[in-house]
């Protein structure tokens, strides 16, 4: 039956008068989609000049959900009452949607012949993306929401994990290079004992390590970087290995020496013991007031930090990203090469897909497919020419209200989309092709907005080191591994033993930090006996997805 | 001479005793009134300059943002309606079913009366998990996005009825047995005699019931999250929570965060959220307070 | 699954006919059907809340089924693998489960001791208020914590307590220690820091359910007693302690029936990795292993297990009122 309709279908659409026809017949019967999105959002207003413009094209209007509680609890009981919306973005948990059989083979209706665009959006990415249903069938359930950019990689700062310094650190030691986890703490030790206090003779402290619940890779992620890979989780993978050998790294001998060098500046005084009992608000509190001078993070995690600084102009108390890597003397006198950034990423199952329930999964395709059109990006991304933006030579250009705007949340509920293009399909990176090639899709990696709104401490900063952008402290991105991200990669069969992971991990790297230096290496070991079995097991897991993943997209290559 | 010996100590005691009391209870109100306060000016204060913390009984740096950005949604205003409605109801329907229940479960003589205890009591400790609930809320009887959904599985609760049964058994026996001599049968009993002695408790029990359902969230999630008119308030203002805290981690750039945050941060929102949320139940309570005057409800039953 | 209820059910019956001849006096043959139908005001009225019941509270009890499988939402309860005790066995095969279970009990006996012995004093202390303007206000004001959320309240208290927080100034300028204690990252101070902040947060609310039984106190027995010469604190241990006792009672059963559950939110809140052994309770053990880990089978299993606890600790408690001639719950 679904082949027959399918086919129908694509004689349908080799027709182009017959085709538009279709599509007018479909836009005529206004249809009510409802969308779940699966993370907290705020209700679109009803005056929204996006919707409407979309309401009035194709018919469609929305009625979204958003998250309010836990993810897999929610996600649990519409999977047992089979209440699934038309449109689901599942968040961090698709992975169950798919495997409960709730959302529909895209490639029913995705195809070179009648979704061109929407082909050529997946197409070099495909092999990543296409799994295989139990059946065996080429299966495609999620377009991505983000990471299928065009053209070359926009890297304007490090959003990613990386240790970071108070900027008026490096000021004070005259703008050293720092590539080391030596020269860092060095340099730490060197500036707090001539400096320990600030100007209102509050204490500095060295160095925080952030600790609370899910949190918690600032203290269990930071081993894989200072051996020189981006980030994969909580494991290491040997990418120059012909059977990509993946191991967990917190429990091996290279792990060791990163516990040491924090259980020694502990003694120091560098670290404070309240660290490992500070709760979120504490520690973005900590950071707001300037006095903390560095610390292993995700930039995304302290944004409200350095907002509440630069909102103080305190531009000084900013932090820069560093790639460390290990000195030599901690791994056998190899030079270890730094790459925090890793090469663009397909968000792999992260966006909407469509329910089974949904009645008009044709329907839906074909308006994603006209929406990858220049003319609806450009007004999902940038608005209402005039209104939103100008084009001036070539280029577009908003005015700085109009940026401002684009920022504000109110404002956003009104004149963009944002609830339904954040999960859908989109055009990123460059335009590539017409008048406006050369400008980026989204207005915030523009070059004339990035660099327009930079202050003038950061730009006499970056002169020092003669950097044009803050992300040239680290080194540009690498190429991305054929399994992508081993933390994408999903462990649902050993989670109980991967909770016991972090849990034993949770419960010893602190110890190890505290504890007295001669007891360290007892305690090491200790540590290594207890966590073992469940490493063993999720190591040996992981080590196979990520084999398998590699040899789907080397295959396809 | 030893009874005008007693007499002055206790002349001396009546002095002191409520001098003490009187210290003791102030403290006591300034301990559990400082987290209030402090909620409070947290919630008026500028959203950056709170993420310092540091904040003690009065704003920092005063700002109105935190309000404006919660109470310039119009869905706010719905939601609120939303919220006050279903807890007026709920909490008329509990009082209504529980204290009748709590009559009949306090009538020695009523033959099915432990039977019934014990399946009502059973109630507080037995939980089927969540799915089933669910499956029986929205497959069975249908009631998802549907207003009913925040009425009828909330009517009764037997915690509440424990609490009026407790109070109705230290009644006099003597009321009822006049009343039966007069012919009056149970259903009148209970609604000329008992129902009326019963308002300290019944304030109490409205108080538990009405407090429990306007800060329920729960029910709007599991059924009604598909459905903005029926949003209730404490569901709204979680969502609005978690979206500043999301937003704020979304940023790309400073700048970014700047502009979406604006003046308001999740600590200043959390604050804000919690004041528009509980001050108008907080009315309530003074309201339901002139029931608990001690002696009236007896004080009137023997004249 | 439902067999313990009959049981109860049935025994109670037949207990409640013995008990019955006491109304029924000299007509002693008088059948079950017969006095229940003379009952019948009763029955109507107490009808409808029961069939409420059997809907709402037991017609989901088939999923306790799930307990004994490897439960998975889209196939449901018919669809689903039988497992046998499987999930009990993997429970308590695992030492932090029973490490939970341990916490669980503590930090309930802990919040229930100090919760009602702060509740019943301040209740009392409030009765002995005779402004009436100055109670009311003392009434709000206490209460007023009981509407913060945990996280604000928690938040606090991690501030109060930390090593340079206010207590910890206190004690150092008093003399009292040398160095700051580490109250966050030190497990032996977990559980009373829990009962603290339960106390600090609920004592008003948990004090309106005493205030309200006092009203049902005669004034005249004060009065009374005043005439006879007795003192304040005779007046509050004759008069109005007695008078609040069977209300303490019956809650004091509830609650024993209520220890498997010291919640989840301030442990999760207030701990860390380093208090983990102390502050993981049942829930958030299930919260982790249960429907996060699509383990349905294993969170019914617990839920199970914790009612069944209960269910137990509920009827020794109401047998052990009964034996002291106390009010009963049941």
């Amino acid at each position: 039956m679904k082949k027959i309709l399918a086919a129908t279908l694509a004689l349908a659409l080799t027709a182009a008068p017959m085709m538009t026809a279709f599509a007018e017949d479909a836009a005529e019967e206004p249809v009510t989609l409802t969308v779940f999105r699966g993370d907290p959002g705020d209700q679109p207003a009803d005056d929204n000049k996006i919707y409407q413009k979309i309401k009035d094209e194709f018919g469609v209007s929305f009625e979204f959900e958003f998250l309010a509680g836990d993810l897999d609890e929610k996600l649990g009981m519409m999977i047992a009452g089979e209440d699934y919306p038309d449109l689901f973005d599942g968040g961090n948990s698709a992975d169950l949607l798919i495997q409960n059989g709730a959302l529909i083979n895209l490639l029913d209706y995705v195809s070179p012949e009648k979704t061109p665009r929407l082909w050529a959006h997946i197409e070099p990415q495909k092999a990543r993306l296409i799994t295989q249903d139990e059946d065996g069938n080429d299966a495609l359930y999620i377009i991505p929401n983000y990471g299928l950019a065009d053209g070359e990689q926009i890297v304007n700062s490090v959003n990613g994990p990386a240790f970071f310094i108070q900027k008026q650190v490096l000021e004070w030691a005259g703008y050293p290079q720092i590539h080391t986890l030596n020269e860092y703490f060095d340099l730490l030790d060197s500036f707090i004992e001539a400096n320990p206090t600030d100007e209102n003779g509050t204490p500095y402290t060295g160095f925080d390590i952030l600790c609370e619940d899910w949190r918690h890779f600032c203290l269990i992620n930071p081993v894989q970087h200072l051996m020189g890979r981006p980030n994969d989780g909580e494991v290491l993978v040997d990418v120059n290995s012909d059977d990509f050998h993946t191991e967990t790294f917190i429990d091996k001998p290279y792990a060791k020496p990163y516990y040491k060098k924090l259980n020694e500046e502990f003694h120091k005084g560098l670290i404070s013991k309240d660290t490992f009992v500070m709760n979120y608000d504490q520690y973005i509190a900590a950071l707001s007031s300037g006095t903390v001078l560095g610390m292993f993070d995700q930039t995304w995690d302290f944004n409200t930090a350095t907002f509440a600084l630069q909102d103080a102009k305190m531009y000084k108390n900013t932090y820069v990203a560093l790639g460390l890597v290990y000195d030599p003397e901690y791994v056998d006198g190899k030079e270890i090469e730094e790459h925090y950034v890793n090469g663009s990423l397909p968000n792999v199952n992260r966006g909407f897909g469509i329910s089974v329930n949904c009645e008009c999964p044709e329907r839906i395709v074909n308006m994603w497919e006209e929406m990858m059109s220049d003319e609806w990006q450009l007004l999902f991304n940038w608005g209402v020419e005039g209104e939103d933006y100008s084009i001036e030579n070539g280029r577009l250009v908003m005015t700085t209200e109009q940026y401002e705007n684009t920022l504000n949340n109110n404002w956003k509920l009104h004149n963009k989309a944002e609830a339904f293009t954040q999960s859908s399909p989109k055009k990123q990176g460059y335009i590539m092709d017409g008048e406006l090639a050369g400008n980026c899709w989204e207005p915030a990696n523009q070059p004339e907005i990035v660099f327009g709104q930079m202050n003038d401490y950061d730009k006499e900063f970056l002169e020092h080191y003669g950097y044009q952008k803050f992300a040239d402290f680290v080194n540009p991105p690498i190429e991305l591994a054929p399994y992508g991200e081993a933390w994408q990669i999903d462990y649902t069969p050993v989670d109980v033993d991967h909770q016991d992971f972090l849990d034993i991990q949770d419960k010893y790297l602190p110890e190890l930090i505290m504890c007295e230096p001669d007891e360290f290496d007892a305690l090491w070991d200790e540590f290594v006996e207890e966590i073992t079995p469940s490493a063993t097991v999720f190591g040996e897991y992981m080590w196979e997805a990520v084999q398998a993943e590699a040899a789907k997209v080397l295959e396809n290559e | 001479m030893k009874a005008a010996k007693g007499k002055s100590n206790r002349i001396h005691h009546d002095r002191v005793f409520p001098a003490v009391n009187a210290i003791f209870l102030i403290l006591l109100m300034f301990v559990t009134l400082y987290p209030v306060l402090n909620t409070v000016a947290y919630s008026f204060n500028e959203g950056t300059d709170a993420l310092r913390g540091n904040i003690g009984l009065w704003p920092r740096v005063f700002s109105l943002e935190s309000y404006k950005s919660i109470l310039s949604d119009k869905a706010v205003y719905q939601a609120a309606w939303i919220s006050a409605s279903k807890t007026v109801l709920i909490t008329l329907l509990n009082l209504f079913w529980t204290s009748m229940l709590a009559y009949c479960l306090s009538r020695k003589e009523f033959v099915l009366r432990r039977f019934i205890t014990v399946i009502m009591v059973l109630t507080m400790y037995v939980n089927a998990g969540l799915i089933p609930n669910y499956l029986l809320i929205s497959k069975t009887l249908h009631l998802s996005n549907n207003y009913l959904v925040y009425i009828i599985p909330t009517m009764f609760s037997c915690f509440n009825m424990i609490v009026i049964r407790t109070y109705i058994a230290s009644l006099p026996e003597a009321l009822v047995e006049s009343a039966r001599i007069d012919g009056a049968g149970d259903i009148r009993v209970f609604w000329q005699i008992i129902f009326p002695l019963c308002k300290p408790v019944l304030a109490t029990v409205a108080l538990f019931v009405a407090v429990g359902s306007w800060n329920s969230w729960f029910d709007t999630y599991l059924y009604c999250g598909g459905k903005k008119e029926l949003y209730s308030l404490q569901y709204l203002l979680k969502m609005k929570l978690a979206t500043t805290q999301a937003s704020a981690n979304a940023a790309k750039t400073t700048a970014e965060a700047l502009n979406t945050l604006g003046q308001t941060t999740p600590i200043t929102i959390r604050c804000a959220i919690t004041v528009i949320a509980t001050v108008p139940i907080l009315i309530v309570y003074p309201f339901l307070q002139k029931y608990f005057v001690t002696g009236i409800a007896l004080g009137s039953v023997k004249e | 699954m439902i067999s313990p209820l009959c049981i109860c059910g049935g025994a109670s019956m037949s207990k409640t006919e013995a008990a019955g001849t006491a109304y029924a006096g000299a007509k002693k043959k008088k059948s079950f059907f017969g006095k229940l139908g003379r009952q019948w005001q009763l029955l109507v009225m107490s009808l409808p809340m029961l069939i409420y019941v059997l809907i709402f509270n037991y017609g989901p009890m088939w999923g306790w089924i799930t307990a004994f499988q490897d439960y998975k939402p889209k196939q449901g309860i018919t669809g689903s693998k039988f497992v046998g005790l499987k999930n009990f066995k993997w429970l308590f095969g695992r030492d932090d489960f029973l490490n939970s279970v341990r916490n669980t009990l503590a930090m309930s006996v802990i919040n229930l001791v100090l919760g009602t012995v702060a509740a019943i004093v301040l209740a009392i202390l409030l009765n002995e208020v005779m402004n009436t303007f100055f109670k009311r206000t003392v009434q709000t004001v206490t209460y007023l914590p009981h509407f913060l959320s945990m996280v604000i309240v928690v938040g606090m208290a991690q501030n109060i307590f930390a090593s340079n927080g206010p207590i910890n100034n206190l004690l150092m300028n008093i003399g009292l220690i040398k160095e700051p204690l580490f109250f966050l990252g030190e497990s032996k101070y977990f559980w009373w820091l829990v009962g603290f902040i339960n106390v600090w947060k609920e004592v008003g609310w948990n004090t309106i359910i005493y205030i309200a039984a006092m009203t049902a106190i005669d004034p005249g027995l004060y009065e009374a007693a005043a005439i006879d010469g007795a003192g304040r604190f005779n007046k509050i241990r004759y008069i109005t302690l007695p008078g609040i006792k069977s209300t303490f009672v019956i809650l004091l059963i509830m609650n024993i029936g209520h220890l498997m559950e010291a919640g989840f939110e301030i442990q999760y809140l207030l701990g860390s990795s380093l208090v983990m052994d102390r502050s993981q309770t049942i829930d958030i053990f299930v919260l982790k292993y249960g429907i996060s880990k699509q383990q349905y089978g294993v969170a019914t299993a617990a839920g199970m297990f914790k009612s069944i606890v209960a269910i137990i600790l509920l009827f020794a408690a109401n047998t052990i009122a009964k034996k002291l001639n106390e009010s009963t719950l049941i």
